[in-house]
């Protein structure tokens, strides 16, 4: 689905990315693990196509086609989907307005037809079952005044109502609790499709207990340098990184 | 300056002499003693620090004319004006004038007035003597003083204790051109809203035409115990226009009052607001929105005063400007040493769509009491990057989530109009309003629901 080849990228003139390997295919989940500072969030940031970075080598190809050279927007429509570390507060713009523009636009690229009003409360209505949400939330500002839980939860929300084929969960467990982190990470378990793949960034092993990888990658200092199954997950909750980083001094 | 008083003291005489007479003696002295103030006064210059960026030269030289005669309009012109979808009570006045063949005040029950001002003399002229130029000084306001000196007619309403106004009271003021001159309307208003009474207004200010007419108002609302008030004020008058007005509240105990100004129209409009809280546990909510493009200039001084403790007040004030637009925004805060446990909140948010723009944004807090929580914020930006990430990020193209974040802009300020019909007009308002001049085709007409 996803093939990133020697991704290189900087923001603010310093390199953060410096030759990501990874492919992704579809049924698949992918955690990618690492210390705070790695270039974890980068990445997620880079492939959704944040303007503030900058890719200075290397390419990612998304179903064949050449990502790094779509508009976010592009991507979107492609089937990327970022479920942000920090969502934003956008105050007078409801919940329900921007999913369904959202959603519409996103149909509209595929040639499908929009949905009324009428259909679209429909969808979003049991799409909110998916993460136990309240239907208090279809009206009120995107994100305003939401808690930590609740902004998270409206991610998920979101890549319901969307469906990307990708989906990248940039540390969807900050800042959450234990119920809360049950619920977002079964809200993802339910999306999951032998058609869609996941990409779960995370510091912590936490979430993967409820989100279970099919590969766990560890990035440190901007490039992938371990790669294994979901018991290298558990490796690296006992370990810690620091072992991670002393194998790599040794093969120095 | 002193043949701008001249033209004045001359308007005065003709005033008193035509029509003016309808008034009680005490108005007469009221009024004298307010030409003298301004005499005293002149118009403001930008030396003064209240005015300090709002130059009303353009308006000091205006010969602006007392209009003794009503001027005849359309009715569809003033259906236009009117809430869309909701039965309302309408008084409308022209040129300063009451418009009977333009109002609707059949079937409002029996002890609530509505009348104008002239009309309330007779029969509530003891309530409108208490009241009237009561709280509002004219003594440091030249235009307040030049208003009071021309007190003629305007909107006198009363609502007696533990009456709730089911419908919208829309008091309409059209300003429109009378052969070659240019009018001045000195709107004078009254709103006395008795214990425990409930009721919303729309005030609108529109235009007929594009002459330069200057409309200058008063309006006094006293709020007493436990009432409940809504105010929203709707200023779109053509771009050659001159408004201002003076507009002040004063709250008694666990009264509620929510103000909202909509300011789109004038060439110079020049909002003062202020006030009184003074009363335990009286909440005040003071909100508006501005939107300035071509030359305009708007400008919103809001004064909150808290006298008494455990009262909370919120004011944000929002604007978009674009061209030439500018925008000045001054909120004062004055909390009284006795006014413990005060929790007052202002913001004022700017939304620059042109780097030839400007606003001039200053929050002014003034506190002598300990135990309180008093908060501002003033913010002058372009379009938000990060929202327009995120809003791209799940598929909305670049124009639409310009289009959005505009709308979603203004909409968070208008969410502070409580009663749905007012919402749902002012949004409306603002949709065209931005659609016609940012030449932006993809707005969306509502963004909130």
């Amino acid at each position: 689905m996803i093939e990133i080849k020697n991704l290189h990228a900087k923001v603010a003139g310093r390199e953060i990315l410096k030759g990501i390997n990874l492919n992704v295919k579809a049924g698949e989940v992918h955690a990618i693990m690492g210390p705070n500072g790695s270039g974890k969030s980068t990445l997620a940031q880079v492939l959704s196509g944040h303007p503030a970075y900058e890719v200075t080598d290397g390419h990612v190809l998304f179903e064949g086609q050449d990502l790094l050279d779509m508009e976010p927007e592009k991507r979107a429509h492609a089937g990327v989907f970022l479920a942000f570390q920090y969502p934003v507060e956008i105050p007078g713009v409801s919940n329900s307005y921007f999913l369904k523009a959202g959603l519409n636009e996103i149909r509209k690229s595929r040639g499908e037809e929009e949905l009324d009003s009428m259909q679209f409360l429909k969808l979003l209505k049991e799409k909110m079952k998916i993460v136990e949400m309240d239907s208090s939330f279809i009206n009120r500002p995107v994100n305003e005044g939401f808690s930590g839980g609740e902004k998270k939860r409206n991610e998920i929300l979101q890549m319901a109502v969307l469906e990307p084929k990708l989906a990248i969960l940039d540390e969807t467990d900050s800042g959450l609790d234990i119920d809360a982190l049950k619920i977002v990470a079964e809200g993802v378990n339910k999306l999951k499709s032998p058609k869609n793949a996941t990409i779960v960034v995370t510091h912590y092993q936490r979430l993967l207990n409820y989100i279970v990888p099919d590969f766990v990658h560890v990035l440190v200092n901007g490039r992938i340098v371990k790669s294994g199954g979901k018991e290298l997950a558990l490796e690296l909750e006992a370990n810690g990184y620091d072992f991670i980083k002393e194998e790599l001094l040794q093969s120095v | 300056m002193s043949e701008v008083k001249n033209h004045y003291v001359s308007e005065f005489q003709t005033f008193e002499k035509n029509g003016a007479n309808k008034a009680p003696a005490w108005v007469h002295d009221v009024r004298k003693n307010a030409l003298s103030v301004f005499n005293e006064l002149g118009f403001p210059t930008t030396k003064q620090e209240d005015w300090k960026y709002t130059n009303v030269t353009p308006i000091a030289k205006g010969s602006f004319k007392y209009s003794s005669a009503p001027v005849q309009i359309g009715p569809d012109v003033v259906k236009s004006f009117l809430v869309e979808g909701t039965d309302q009570f309408v008084m409308t006045f022209v040129n300063g004038h009451l418009a009977p063949e333009h109002s609707q005040l059949s079937g409002i029950p029996n002890g609530i007035v509505v009348s104008n001002l002239i009309g309330a003399y007779s029969g509530h002229g003891n309530i409108i003597r208490e009241y009237l130029s009561k709280y509002v000084k004219h003594q440091k306001n030249p235009f307040t003083a030049l208003n009071t000196a021309f007190i003629n007619d305007g909107a006198f309403v009363h609502v007696p204790a533990n009456v709730a106004v089911e419908k919208p009271i829309h008091l309409l003021f059209i300003s429109t051109k009378k052969e070659s001159d240019q009018i001045a309307s000195h709107i004078r208003n009254l709103i006395v809203v008795e214990e425990g009474a409930k009721v919303n207004f729309v005030v609108s200010y529109r235009s007929v035409g594009d002459h330069t007419n200057l409309t200058n108002v008063v309006t006094e609302i006293v709020a007493k115990k436990n009432s409940l008030v809504e105010v929203v004020k709707v200023q779109k008058e053509n771009e050659s226009a001159f408004h201002v007005e003076n507009l002040h509240a004063h709250q008694h105990e666990t009264s509620d009052v929510r103000i909202f100004s909509l300011a789109i129209g004038g060439a110079i409009a020049r909002n003062d607001m202020s006030v009184i809280i003074d009363g335990e546990a009286a909440e005040c909510n003071l909100n508006g929105l501005y939107i300035v493009t071509g030359e305009q200039l708007i400008d919103h001084h809001t004064f909150m005063h808290h006298i008494h403790p455990n009262c909370p007040s919120h004011e944000l004030f929002k604007g978009i400007l674009t061209d030439h637009g500018r925008a000045v925004f001054n909120g004062k805060v004055y909390v009284e040493p006795e006014a413990q446990k005060t929790d007052s909140k202002q913001t004022n948010r700017n939304l620059l769509l042109s780097d030839t723009a400007i606003v001039d944004t200053k929050p002014e807090l003034e506190i002598f009491a300990d135990d309180v929580k008093c908060t501002h914020g003033a913010a002058v930006g372009g379009m938000n990057e990060s929202h327009s990430f995120y809003l791209k990020t799940r598929g909305i193209t670049e124009e639409s989530a310009k289009g959005i974040l505009t709308v979603g802009f203004a909409a968070e300020a208008t969410a502070k109009i409580v009663h749905p019909a007012l919402r749902h007009h002012v949004d409306l308002m603002v949709v065209d309003h931005l659609r016609s001049k940012l030449g932006t085709a993809n707005l969306p007409d509502i963004v909130h629901a």
